[in-house]
């Protein structure tokens, strides 16, 4: 009974804040809603999209490239990475991963003032390539060791095999270790996905206006362009831009827990 | 096998070296330039971190960045553990719970900062409308050092607890059944076996969370940014957000040094954490 009302609290806890966000998000006048008032409306939802203002759609499609291209680009270097570092019986590996682990601990803004002077000067301020290079490396470490995790699964027989019939390692790993572990490449994807659609600092640091800001930097700035803060449309953009990436989520919650928990456990 | 798979890394090594390695060192040599922008640029000088240590704002942002790790890691180490002990009776719902745990987690740090600024904001916050009704008072939790600082620490415990209860969810199930077997046999109750046996195989998992939690704490910047931006008057500023205002003003060295401070900082909780974590890893 104690066990069951504190799973019935921990849960309303955890979804009050998104159910209050929602409402606040519907109402036509907050105001009129505090005091006791229900009319809803989809009008924020609207404006969101039709306002050029805003320009709304514009950061929400800045943010799918970014995350698409930066976590293609980190999925493939991991995978290389992941695959070199655990078959090529080097003593060092565990040492190296260890290493990578502790890389993904460094503070951003310890790296960020210096990127912006070299994005700077190679002119990739406000273009979706600082972002994409920054978030990619950014994501190695996490990536690299989720990919580690999924490749140690697949039994080394199969690899030797394919060897001895005089199959070279790069199509070992293309024709046989990665049919093997696409649910693994699936989930580093997702989580680096995720990661570079949520990152802030990089992302605020390094665009200037909409050619390129990403929609986390938007929600973050939105109150700079009205007198007062427009808590419709802040409200609203959040549970849009959210709304995907929790499906994908649900959808996939069993391998993202453990992708998740694979440099902490394995650590 | 083949030696030169190891070749593979070679690209992912490339990135990390370019844009992580070489900007943490250009980091450090500009913490010792007087770079500013439109400004000349002098030879090697120590005046940013003599002009930063006389700062009184980088001491309050040092002991508050300092007090939100110490007070929000303890905090989210223990709601984990218990939402970690909930998922783990295997109950019904338990599907649900670890399902909505992970919404936070996949929500972006900006948008969660966004709904706890909306909770705790005067007018339209959900936590005003009850005390209000109840109280009747409003208050302006933006407005004092220790309810701001309260407000930061409610929102990151909301986003990144799902994170520390996955982590000791993976610790739990991967303790042995038998032990449990053998404590019940030799009369242990539930509590007995908590502290007896659950804690103690559970205290690696423990000190993983907290090294990854404690890093995210000292770097914290998103949260802060959008909820309180530092205020009210500087008092909730962490090291991340000072020295992003001195690169947002386009002084690179001082804004180097901050950031030279913080890492440092970090390197240093992390390697006393890890030397702990290695003397208590228990092999079973």
């Amino acid at each position: 009974m104690f066990i069951k009302v504190t799973a019935v609290g921990v849960i309303a806890l955890l979804m009050l804040p998104v159910l209050w966000t929602l409402l606040i998000s519907l109402a036509s006048d907050p105001d009129a809603l505090l005091e006791g008032e229900l009319d809803l409306t989809l009008q924020n939802y609207v404006d969101l999209f039709k306002s050029e203002s805003l320009n709304f759609p514009r950061h929400l499609l800045n943010s799918l490239i970014v995350s698409s291209l930066s976590a293609f680009l980190s999925t493939l270097l991991s995978t290389l990475t992941a695959y070199s570092i655990g078959r090529s019986g080097f003593r060092w590996s565990g040492v190296i991963l260890t290493l990578f682990l502790g890389i993904s601990l460094i503070p951003q803004i310890s790296i960020a003032g210096y990127l912006f002077k070299i994005f700077s000067s190679l002119g990739l301020i406000n273009t979706y390539g600082s972002l994409v290079l920054s978030h990619a490396t950014l994501s190695l470490p996490l990536g690299i060791w989720i990919m580690h995790t999924y490749l140690s699964t697949i039994p080394r027989e199969i690899e030797k095999s394919a060897y001895i019939d005089g199959a070279g390692s790069l199509r070992i790993l293309f024709q046989i270790i990665l049919p093997l572990s696409l649910p693994g490449i699936v989930t580093t994807f997702i989580t680096l996905f995720l990661f570079s659609f949520n990152e802030f600092l990089f992302a605020l640091m390094f665009t200037i206006d909409h050619t390129a800001r990403t929609v986390t930097v938007g929600i973050a700035l939105f109150e700079g362009l009205h007198g007062q803060i427009p808590w419709g449309y802040i409200t609203s953009a959040s549970l849009v831009s959210v709304l995907p990436a929790v499906i994908v989520v649900l959808i996939m919650q069993r391998h993202l827990v453990r992708g998740l928990t694979a440099g902490a456990v394995k650590g | 096998m083949n030696r030169r798979i190891i070749l593979y890394s070679l690209p992912a090594l490339a990135l990390l070296f370019t844009l992580l390695v070489v900007p943490l060192l250009g980091t450090f040599y500009t913490s010792f330039l007087r770079d500013v922008s439109y400004l000349d640029k002098g030879g090697l000088t120590l005046s940013n971190y003599t002009n930063i240590f006389q700062d009184p704002t980088f001491w309050q942002s040092l002991a508050f960045t300092i007090k939100f790790a110490g007070i929000s890691v303890p905090l989210e180490l223990l709601t984990g553990l218990i939402i970690a002990l909930l998922i783990d009776q295997k109950m019904i719902g338990g599907g649900l719970l670890r399902a909505i745990v992970l919404i936070p987690w996949a929500i972006p740090s900006v948008v969660s900062a966004r709904i706890w600024e909306l909770i705790f904001n005067y007018s339209y916050g959900m936590i005003n409308l009850i005390t209000s009704n109840i109280l009747g008072v409003r208050v302006n939790w933006f407005g004092e050092a220790w309810s701001a600082l309260l407000a930061l620490v409610v929102a990151d415990l909301w986003r990144t607890t799902p994170f520390v209860a996955l982590v000791l969810l993976a610790g739990l199930q991967s303790i042995p059944p038998e032990l449990y077997k053998q404590a019940r046999v030799d009369g242990a109750g539930r509590i007995r076996t908590f502290f007896g046996v659950t804690l103690p195989l559970l205290v690696p998992f423990l000190i993983i969370s907290a090294i990854f939690r404690t890093a995210d704490a000292l770097r914290v910047f998103d949260i802060v940014f959008v909820i309180t931006e530092g205020g009210p008057a500087n008092q909730t500023m962490p090291l991340s957000l000072y020295a992003y205002r001195f690169y947002a003003g386009g002084d690179f060295g001082k804004g180097s040094a901050v950031s030279v401070v913080l890492f440092l900082a970090s390197l240093l909780t992390a390697l006393v954490m890890l030397g702990y974590y290695r003397r208590k890893r228990v092999v079973y």
